[in-house]
């Protein structure tokens, strides 16, 4: 996967928001939202901008398990008013950060009148 | 060889959604009838308020002077087992919530009354159970999770065959509460419709309560006898804080070394009683165990849960009642719940209550970090059969005392060996642990989920195994904490209150649990061991002592033995009178690598013992204690006795402390508390520092250190229950 935080940020530093990078040019507010909400509720040890919104979320560099995803669940739940209680709907919402924000819009468009 | 002295149960007690007493239980097993609802001993709010729990009918009194639910539940069942026979000589009592259901209505309600939580600890179940029916001897406090009243059992058979004690209340007790109830559904481990273990359609738990005790005798009138306890086993995971090891590794071990124990080939089990929780995950791993442990000969088995609901803590003891019924009646109990079987788990469970004879039945416990505990419970003896009573070793042995391999421990001054330094210039040490102490006991990932407790406990356990030298794990593991882990426990009411009982946090409710330290250390050491958990008040290090030294006396080979307290701005202060001292609140504490005494070099720790205070006598506990050992021990062998004297004493400590000092004059007696800090776990700091003092031949405690030159220490814990340990080289 692609995962920013490797030993090649470090030889080839780059402004994590700058144009030209792997962080597409208009900035989805809710992902970098997502992204900073996960890290902190986590305690992962990375920052908010080095999390690719396009890598999935479980099973890969993050270290996240199902703990983390539950813990997921009920913020996602409390911040958002969107459930997650079923395990299609975690293999959906988890699929990528895109995936989480696409998700939360899409059931909020539909819940609201 | 002289046989294993024997284990019989002469009582049962037992409480639980659907039966007050053992005869209801029986009556409902013959006749399921599952009574889940949602809850009313606490309000629910939201989505949530239409779970079903798995409630006692009749204990409705929330006031907020009452003693709390749990306390009232386990003392029902308690004397529903003795049925008005004689007191006791020890109680062994597991639980998960102690009073905590009371404690989050005095939250709640934002009382700073200390008054207010002086039930919540959860040794003061058992202390409350030992003073209705006059308890004299050890008062032990197992919290193992949802194993803790099966470890409870197994640990209090290890004390008979000691011969420590002769009749022996053994079991567990826990009540619904928030906590429990509200993380549990945000694991998503709750059945929306109720339990339905094995079902292929399950989906979850019914989180229930309640209590169950077995009274245990190691001399019974063989008239009295129900039934036998042939075997325990236990082991751990090791694998992750909650879900269990996919192929059941964990709890095979537990029932092979049960069936080894009982030494029983498994083709003589007649009927499992099993964990069986109804979750998708426990019900597979659970039957992958089976089939591991007997092949395709499979005997009679169903959960019982599915009737009961999870009593938690309760649960190792209500089924061990369960399972004794199976055996006394003839009867194999149903899997309720189950619509249809899932297929994939190739087990096939009793639909309907069976007649059938039942001999040999084994029980299963497993918990939250991955602590498993299976009893193999057998018939009473035949009217003719001789029974070797008798066999127990007379009470005045002492057990044997153990070489300290590796000592560490954690203070506001560090480690050990700035512990030490700093004592030996007379000065404090008291105060909290600074946290770089600390903080790179374990990789950042491993240890980014947890708080202070969890990491002083990796920290320590680490230290204390490097200083050993040894780099297996320990064959045994027991932690003592009084608190356990605060801040999680905190963490999760403050979040649960700010949303109105809707939303806290699953990771805090899995760190709250008193083992979840345990299991982390299990888990970064790989030690697949029996890991017990004493959460014993002041005594918690005593008593995890003394689990390792009864498991030694029997042959195990090597154990950590630890106890720490973390402390928690918010809770301590109104938990524990310690926490208010000012500047001798303190945390911290201490573990060692013990094993059995081979001649070497080295420091040894021998537990001496624990006794309560008589009502009918003016002494206090400590000095009743020190009375008694002087009949085994030469009290007059020791240079000094380091005494701890808890701020909770108040001003009864002045009053004993005189007395104390009489019976023990001439040795000088020092109180160690002023020095080392106020935590509840200090008398596990103590004792590392006596093996290191006893080997350098002055004890630093005081103000200038006392010249050690027998080299014997005796560590006395001053308080309701007292306890004594030596230290000698």
């Amino acid at each position: 996967m692609r995962y920013r935080n490797s030993p090649l940020a470090f030889t080839f530093p780059q402004p994590p928001n700058a144009v030209g990078t792997t962080v597409p040019e208009q900035t989805d507010c809710l992902v970098v939202e997502l992204a900073r909400k996960m890290v902190e509720t986590l305690g992962l040890d990375t920052t908010a901008d080095l999390v690719d919104p396009a890598a999935p979320l479980i099973g890969a560099g993050l270290g996240i398990d199902s703990i983390d995803t539950l813990e997921l669940v009920v913020m996602i739940e409390k911040d958002y008013g969107v459930k997650i209680d079923t395990r299609a709907a975690g293999v959906e919402a988890f699929a990528s950060l895109n995936a989480l924000a696409a998700y939360i819009r899409q059931r909020r468009s539909a819940s609201s009148p | 060889m002289i046989p294993r002295p024997r284990v019989f149960v002469t009582g049962l007690g037992a409480i639980c959604a659907g039966a007050g007493s053992v005869v209801e239980l029986r009556r409902l097993l013959l006749a399921p009838k599952r009574s889940f609802q949602p809850p009313t001993v606490f309000s629910t709010a939201g989505a949530s308020a239409a779970l079903p729990v798995a409630q006692v009918s009749g204990f409705d009194v929330t006031l907020p002077d009452a003693l709390p639910r749990t306390h009232r539940l386990a003392l029902q069942a308690a004397q529903e087992a003795l049925a008005a026979g004689p007191a006791p000589d020890a109680i062994v009592l597991g639980t998960t919530t102690g009073g905590i259901l009371t404690t989050e209505f005095a939250l709640q309600a934002g009382s700073t009354s200390p008054h207010a939580y002086r039930f919540h600890g959860l040794h003061t179940v058992a202390e409350h159970l030992a003073t209705s029916l006059g308890v004299r001897g050890p008062v032990l406090t197992i919290s193992t999770a949802c194993s803790s009243a099966a470890v409870a059992i197994s640990v209090a058979a290890a004390l008979l065959r000691s011969g420590h004690a002769r009749r022996v209340l053994a079991g567990g007790a826990d009540s619904l509460c928030r906590l429990t109830f509200h993380g549990f559904r945000e694991l998503q481990l709750v059945a929306p419709q109720g339990s339905a273990p094995l079902d292929a359609q399950r989906a979850g738990m019914t989180v229930g309560e309640g209590a169950g005790f077995l009274l245990l005798e190691s001399a019974p009138n063989r008239r009295a006898i129900v039934a036998e306890i042939l075997g325990t086993g236990m082991s751990c995971d090791a694998y992750h804080a909650t879900s269990p090891h996919p192929e059941g590794t964990g709890a095979a071990l537990a029932m092979r070394r049960a069936l080894q124990d009982a030494g029983l080939d498994p083709s003589a089990i007649d009927y499992v009683n099993l964990h069986g929780t109804g979750t998708v995950d426990n019900d597979a791993a659970e039957a992958r165990a089976i089939k591991q442990v007997f092949g395709s000969r499979l005997p009679a088995l169903s959960s019982t849960k599915g009737l009961t609901g999870h009593a938690l803590a309760a649960a190792g003891a209500i089924e061990a009642v369960v399972s004794i019924i199976a055996i006394s009646d003839g009867l194999l109990p149903a899997n309720t719940g189950m619509q249809v079987v899932d297929e994939k788990l190739e087990l096939h469970p009793v639909r309907e209550p069976t007649r059938a004879q039942v001999d040999s039945v084994l029980s299963n416990s497993f918990g939250f970090g991955g602590n498993n505990a299976c009893l193999v419970l057998g018939k009473a003896p035949a009217e003719q059969a001789s029974i070797e009573v008798g066999t127990s070793p007379p009470p005045t042995d002492l057990l044997p005392p153990l070489r300290v391999a590796g000592a560490a421990c954690l203070t506001a001054r560090g480690a050990l060996a700035e512990t030490w330094k700093a004592l030996l210039a007379g000065e404090s040490v008291a105060g909290f642990v600074p946290d770089a102490v600390f903080s790179k006991a374990a990789p950042a990932a491993f240890i980014r989920r947890l708080k202070r407790l969890p990491r002083l406990m990796l920290a320590l356990a680490q230290t204390a195994l490097h200083a050993s030298g040894r780099t297996s794990p320990p064959d045994l593991l027991a932690t003592g904490t009084a608190w356990g882990p605060l801040a999680e426990t905190q963490d999760f009411l403050r979040k649960l209150f700010e949303t109105g009982d809707q939303f806290s946090s699953p990771m805090d409710f899995i760190g709250s649990v008193h083992n979840a330290p345990a299991g982390q250390v299990a888990l970064l050491l790989g030690a697949q061991a029996p890991n017990w958990t004493c959460s014993s008040g002041d005594r918690s290090f005593e008593q995890a002592l003394l689990c390792v030294s009864l498991a030694m006396a029997e042959g195990a080979p090597s154990a950590l033995v630890m106890a720490a307290e973390a402390h928690q701005a918010h809770l301590s202060p109104l938990f524990d009178p310690a926490a208010a001292t000012g500047p001798l609140a303190s945390d911290g504490g201490a573990a060692l690598v013990l094993l059995p005494d081979d001649g070497a070099p080295g420091a040894r720790v021998r537990w001496l013992g624990e006794n309560g205070k008589g009502e009918d006598c003016g002494d206090g506990a400590a000095v009743a204690l020190c009375t008694q050992l002087a009949a085994r021990v030469p009290l007059d062998c020791y240079d000094a006795v380091a005494l701890s004297v808890p701020a909770a004493m108040g001003a009864d400590a002045d009053r004993e402390l005189l007395r104390l000092a009489e019976v023990l004059h001439p040795c000088p007696v020092l109180a160690y508390r002023d020095r080392l800090g106020q935590h509840a776990s200090v008398s596990a700091t103590a004792t590392a520092l006596a093996a290191r003092a006893v080997l350098e031949g002055a004890l630093p405690f005081g103000q200038a250190p006392i010249p050690l030159r027998r080299k014997r220490v005796l560590l006395l814990l001053l308080a309701r229950h007292a306890t004594a340990v030596e230290v000698f080289a």
